[in-house]
């Protein structure tokens, strides 16, 4: 084996120029293929951060019917038996956030809009949101306060102000009547309009009083010590709940949508990717025949001389799978610290673009990613249309005529 | 003598043409251990496809190729590369060493794909590049070789491996008197040496002078068989 590689590997330097061509063409396509599938990487994990901290988290223990029902009878009682299933993962769940919310009517004097009434505990909900620098007016009230925090939008809607009392009214737990009167003792900016004309936060304990659902959550948001393990740690919880009532989701499983969008997207930045790949495949194969083909007399000596059409045909593959493997090291040695330097200094975002991403509430910028998966996606993916070309150059060698080829 | 090879009733007709090509014509022929055999005759005669045919590296139409008892016509392709690597050295008109080998390298490489230990192997070509006088361009790639230096190697190549018959076709053809000469020194040297059996396919006369035993092909088939004492 080590003569076909060394024969392979001088073969390759016969016509350096031509080799150091077709390699640098494997480069840029991997430098290109590898900036792309970055931002793609680095847009979607930003867009999967801020929903998470927005929305869901990575999963959550609900009511099992409360994902195609989302109402307040779908919620559960957090008591014993969750915290009690929760307990063996106290070590991979990082803090949990618990939540109760339910659409109802606010209202002050003669307006009255719709709002989403969440009743949470500020603490963990800072963790998650860090809303408090969303906090426009007033103060974020304590576990044991028992004023509301509303959206800006909401207030601007209702004509509310600070330590103004804002009434709500809604259904509550089992077709209870919901009414209450709260003072605003905070005014929250929110970029998605829809949360900033909605939002009514409350103490945990003030809504679910309000909802007639004490100890009752729609929501046990859970924020593992490790994110890449969310799917596996829903699964493990799952199976420590009593699935005949509840449930752990993953934002993947309440968001499948944007899991969707995501996955277009991704084949997208992928087809994107592969006609890169394509175009330097047909480099790598105009070489590789040309290459062939300038030498049919020398492959017709060999084989006359008694070296194995395979042996002959693996120096062919070992010379195409190695100008692949040159060229995407040197694109990923190439691309790596560009994109590593991308990755610690995001290219900030101006103009429209900037207010479109600051409305969906992510940071303005084009975020790349490192993940490795990238660069092996790189690496697998040449080295599938190298081995390709490789099998088709031991195919041409297979069929070689010993004695057209030994007189060409 | 030990019988080399022989042909029964060897026929090849090439029909892939407009009009089939009878290249050889019932060709009885012996070839015994340690001779010195040029093939000669005019163009078209039938040398080069009678050497490809004992060679393994074409198929008679007819007859038979018994080479050590075996009839390499009714081998299988894979079987022939083995047998050729394992019976058969071959020299070419033009050379043909592998450009990216050093001449050591060239002069292993048959031994190497025979599985040949590393150290007898370095010891066997150095000692044929020595034989051929090119002891001091063991490292040197045939690019940087001259033309009668480029034929030794392959000289030394085929011997090498100590096969049971070496064929040469058209060995000095492509060289200068003086290269010529000094190959056909060193390959009868290393003929009564090393009693291996040389065949030759040729036209030049340097070649015909020096063999011992001369057969004539015309039209494919066999004109004269005749014997010279060289010596």
């Amino acid at each position: 084996m080590k003569v076909l590689f060394t024969l392979a590997w001088r073969n390759l330097w016969r016509n350096k120029r031509r080799t150091l061509i077709t390699v640098s063409s494997v480069l840029f396509a991997v430098m290109l293929a590898s900036a792309l599938l970055s931002f793609a990487g680095g847009y979607q994990g930003q867009l999967v951060e801020t929903m998470v901290r927005q929305e869901t988290g990575y999963l959550q223990i609900q009511d099992v019917q409360y994902m195609d029902e989302p109402s307040l009878d779908h919620t559960f009682e957090y008591g014993e038996g969750i915290k009690e299933a929760l307990r063996p993962f106290e070590e991979e769940i990082k803090y949990t956030v618990p939540r109760i919310q339910g659409f109802s009517l606010a209202a002050k004097e003669m307006s009255t809009k719709p709002a989403m009434v969440s009743g949470i505990d500020p603490e963990s909900e800072e963790k998650l949101r860090g809303f408090n620098k969303n906090l426009v007016e007033g103060a974020m009230f304590s576990p044991e306060d028992n004023f509301a925090v509303i959206g800006q939008g909401l207030a601007e809607l209702l004509g509310i102000s600070l330590e103004d009392t804002l009434v709500l009214i809604g259904q509550g737990f089992q077709a209870m009547t919901a009414t209450g009167k709260f003072k605003v003792g905070g005014i929250l900016e929110f970029s998605l309009p829809e949360q900033n004309n909605t939002m009514v936060f409350l103490p945990l304990k003030e809504a679910q009083w309000y909802f007639a659902a004490e100890n009752r959550l729609t929501n046990l948001i859970i924020m593992p010590e490790d994110e890449e393990e969310f799917e596996r740690l829903a699964r493990d919880i799952r199976e420590k709940l009593d699935d005949e009532w509840v449930t752990a989701r993953t934002w993947k499983e309440l968001m499948p949508d944007m899991v969707g969008l995501m996955q277009m997207q991704s084949t997208v930045y992928r087809v994107i990717a592969w006609v890169f790949y394509i175009i330097v495949g047909f480099g790598i194969f105009g070489t590789i025949l040309t290459m062939l083909y300038e030498r049919m007399r020398e492959f017709g000596i060999l084989l006359s001389l008694g070296m194995k059409r395979l042996q002959l045909a693996l120096v062919g593959l070992i010379e195409t799978i190695i100008i692949g493997i040159m060229g995407v090291i040197a694109g990923v040695v190439g691309a790596f610290p560009i994109l590593y330097f991308l990755y610690h200094n995001p290219i900030r975002l101006s103009g429209d673009m900037a207010d479109y991403m600051l409305d969906m509430g992510m940071e303005p910028v084009m975020p790349f990613s490192i993940s490795p998966d990238i660069f092996l996606y790189q690496a697998v993916s040449i080295f599938l249309i190298t081995l390709f070309i490789g099998l088709f150059a031991m195919h041409i060698i297979f069929k070689i005529n010993i004695l057209e080829a030994a007189r060409n | 003598m030990k019988t080399v090879i022989k042909t029964n009733n060897l026929s090849k007709v090439y029909s892939d043409a407009a009009v089939p090509v009878q290249a050889l014509k019932d060709v009885n022929l012996e070839f015994k251990e340690g001779e010195f055999t040029a093939i000669v005759g005019p163009s078209g005669s039938g040398k080069t496809t009678f050497l490809n045919v004992i060679g393994g590296l074409d198929k008679p139409t007819e007859g038979h190729v018994i080479i050590d008892d075996v009839d390499i016509a009714t081998m299988k392709e894979s079987q022939l590369f083995d047998f050729r690597l394992k019976h058969i050295g071959f020299v070419f008109q033009a050379y043909n060493l592998i450009p990216v080998l050093t001449a050591k390298e060239n002069v292993s490489f048959i031994m190497l794909l025979q599985k040949a230990p590393k150290k007898e192997m370095e010891k066997r070509a150095k000692e044929m590049l020595e034989q051929v006088g090119l002891d001091d361009k063991l490292d040197v790639r045939p690019g940087k070789l001259s033309g009668g230096q480029q034929q030794r190697v392959a000289v030394a190549r085929a011997l090498a491996s100590k096969p049971d018959f070496v064929l040469a076709d058209e060995p000095t053809a492509n060289l200068d008197t003086e290269s010529a000469f000094n190959l056909l020194d060193i390959m009868a040297r290393l003929n009564r040496e090393e009693n291996i059996t040389l065949i030759f396919s040729t036209h030049d006369q340097r070649v015909i002078d020096r063999a011992r035993r001369v057969i004539t092909l015309v039209d494919g088939a066999v004109d004269k068989d005749e014997q010279f004492d060289r010596d």
